[in-house]
């Protein structure tokens, strides 16, 4: 499968995640979003930016958890819950926002 | 035919042992595993029956290994499995099911009910049918070396975050040393706050210990899959890091399923004994009490419960160190009225967090923890197992619950007594 932004062609998987981490920038964000039929507001891309920042230091993406209590410490307690994140990214915060961000789909323990 | 289907039928016929024999012919049919188990009697569906899960393989029993079953097959009137029937059962087997062992607890007849059931998922991964979601978490933990696919990168750089916030240097690959300490995924991804915590009791009890750089992953994907090959991989990783830094004691972490497989399983899949111990994290914390090396100041005054891990207290058999614990650092501990062996599972482990399929079962079975929790009136839960704690904090917000959920070793390093060494 394949995205085509300003002529360019970014190759993603079945569910729409990057093939490639280091193709990602602001307008395949902004292409990956539009293909969920959602528009990206600067609240979202704090949450995009802080998603990446946390990859390229820890080499994952942060789970839900630790996403929601970062969110918060640096933007506020009013941002660092559940509720907020999930209004921004109804498919769930760590789903949605990793494909935005360009960065793998998140996993789970066992 | 299918190979892969055929392969699952050979599986099945093999793993039949002298034990699984006994356990088809001693049922009584009746019924009191389903009474135990959180996933018939929250949905009332007695599909969910445990002993029910392993059909398939109860049928392969009767028409090979008994005479009346061995009849009825050369009469027609006993079917063989098909590959549909092992399709079915994947619902059953891994889908609603945490292997949480309460069925064999309350078996009259002593049937060890989880035994089969594993062995049941045994032959249906042979057949290719194990959950795609815990196919993927083996691979990653082979080829990446953790469950959830981070790096050593990834664990190096909690550790360096963990030595800023408490000074203490934290050794990797350090040979000698008294311990190997093994953390679980959802640990250093979700609750990276033990390894701080760690790092402040060990160094104020005069622990030496080590991350290795090699094993640092203590989950195994393989124990929930039924596939003993990849297990006993990710025990060898273990054992053999033990043995290259020369260290006598591995630590399991705050992971139920963890224990289980390093702990109890390990040395069988691997076909020898270990050359070093393996202690549960809240075994080595209440040993380092006993011999006064664990002093802790100040006293929770809250309404404080512990949710036993089924894997670690009610089939590892680690009961009282988790209240000895408890009891040093709180006023007013309150047990579930079902607690210890007994207690009822999260309803997220056996591999069915990962199962997203899964998901709406998972919060309906909930309900047990909610009621086992709301008749205490607490304010915190505490647990020793990072899966539990998850689908605990997950059931507690999706039920708007005002509980707080805790790992015991992070409430002991709240109440840490800290001196200064000469």
């Amino acid at each position: 499968m394949a995205l085509e932004v300003n002529g360019k062609s970014y190759e993603v998987d079945e569910e729409g995640y990057l093939a490639n981490l280091n193709e990602w920038n602001p307008e395949v964000a902004a292409a990956l979003a539009a293909s969920d039929d959602a528009e990206l507001t600067e609240s979202h891309w704090e949450v995009i930016n802080f998603l990446r920042e946390y990859y390229e230091e820890y080499q994952i993406a942060p789970a839900v958890r630790v996403l929601t209590k970062a969110i918060g410490k640096r933007l506020g307690k009013d941002k660092g819950n559940s509720k907020y994140l999930y209004e921004l990214f109804p498919y769930g915060p760590a789903k949605q926002a990793c494909k935005y961000a360009g960065l793998p789909k998140p996993t789970g323990c066992v | 035919m299918s190979t892969s289907f055929q392969q699952g039928i050979n599986v099945l016929k093999k793993v039949i042992d002298a034990p699984i024999a006994a356990y088809f012919s001693s049922c009584t049919s009746c019924g009191l595993c389903a009474q135990a188990c959180i996933f018939y009697t929250e949905t009332g569906n007695p599909k969910y029956t445990p002993i029910r899960r392993v059909e398939p393989m109860r049928r392969i029993w009767e028409q090979e290994f008994t005479l009346v079953g061995k009849a009825k097959k050369l009469l027609g009137l006993s079917k063989p499995v098909t590959g549909q029937d092992l399709k079915d059962n994947v619902e059953l087997a891994f889908e609603s099911c945490t292997t949480c062992g309460r069925c064999t607890m309350v078996c009259p007849v002593g049937n060890d009910i989880v035994y089969m059931i594993r062995r049941m998922r045994e032959g249906l991964t042979a057949a290719g049918l194990a959950p795609k979601s815990l196919q993927a978490a083996a691979v990653r933990t082979l080829e990446k070396g953790s469950v959830m696919g981070f790096p050593l990168k990834t664990l190096e750089a909690m550790i360096q975050a963990a030595e800023k916030e408490t000074g203490i240097k934290i050794n990797i690959d350090e040979p000698n040393v008294d311990y190997l300490l093994l953390l679980s995924s959802a640990e250093v991804m979700q609750f990276n706050e033990i390894i701080g915590a760690l790092a402040q009791i060990f160094k104020e009890a005069g622990v030496s210990w080590t991350f290795s750089s090699d094993a640092y992953e203590a989950g195994n994907p393989g124990m929930h899959m039924g596939a003993s090959e990849i297990e006993a991989q990710m025990i060898n990783r273990i054992v053999k890091a033990a043995e290259q830094l020369h260290i006598k004691n591995v630590i399991s972490p705050e992971c139920g399923h963890a224990y289980m497989a390093i702990r109890w399983e390990g040395p069988n899949v691997i076909g020898r004994p270990y050359p070093f111990k393996v202690f549960h994290i809240i075994e080595v914390l209440d040993n380092l009490r006993k011999e006064g090396r664990l002093k802790t100041t100040g006293l929770e005054s809250e309404r404080i419960t512990f949710h036993d891990p089924c894997q670690a207290a009610r089939r590892g058999g680690v009961n009282q160190p988790q209240r000895n614990l408890l009891n040093m650092v709180t006023s007013n501990f309150i047990e579930m009225t079902d607690n210890q062996s007994c207690n009822w599972c999260c309803g997220g482990g056996g591999g069915m967090n990962t199962i997203e399929s899964a998901e709406p079962l998972v919060k309906k079975v909930f309900n047990r923890k909610k009621k086992q929790i709301d008749e205490l009136d607490v304010t915190t839960v505490v647990t020793m197992c990072a899966t539990c704690r998850n689908t605990l904090e997950e059931g507690i917000e999706e039920n708007n619950m005002n509980i707080e959920v805790m790992g015991l070793t992070e409430l002991l390093a709240n109440h840490l007594l800290k001196e200064k060494k000469s």
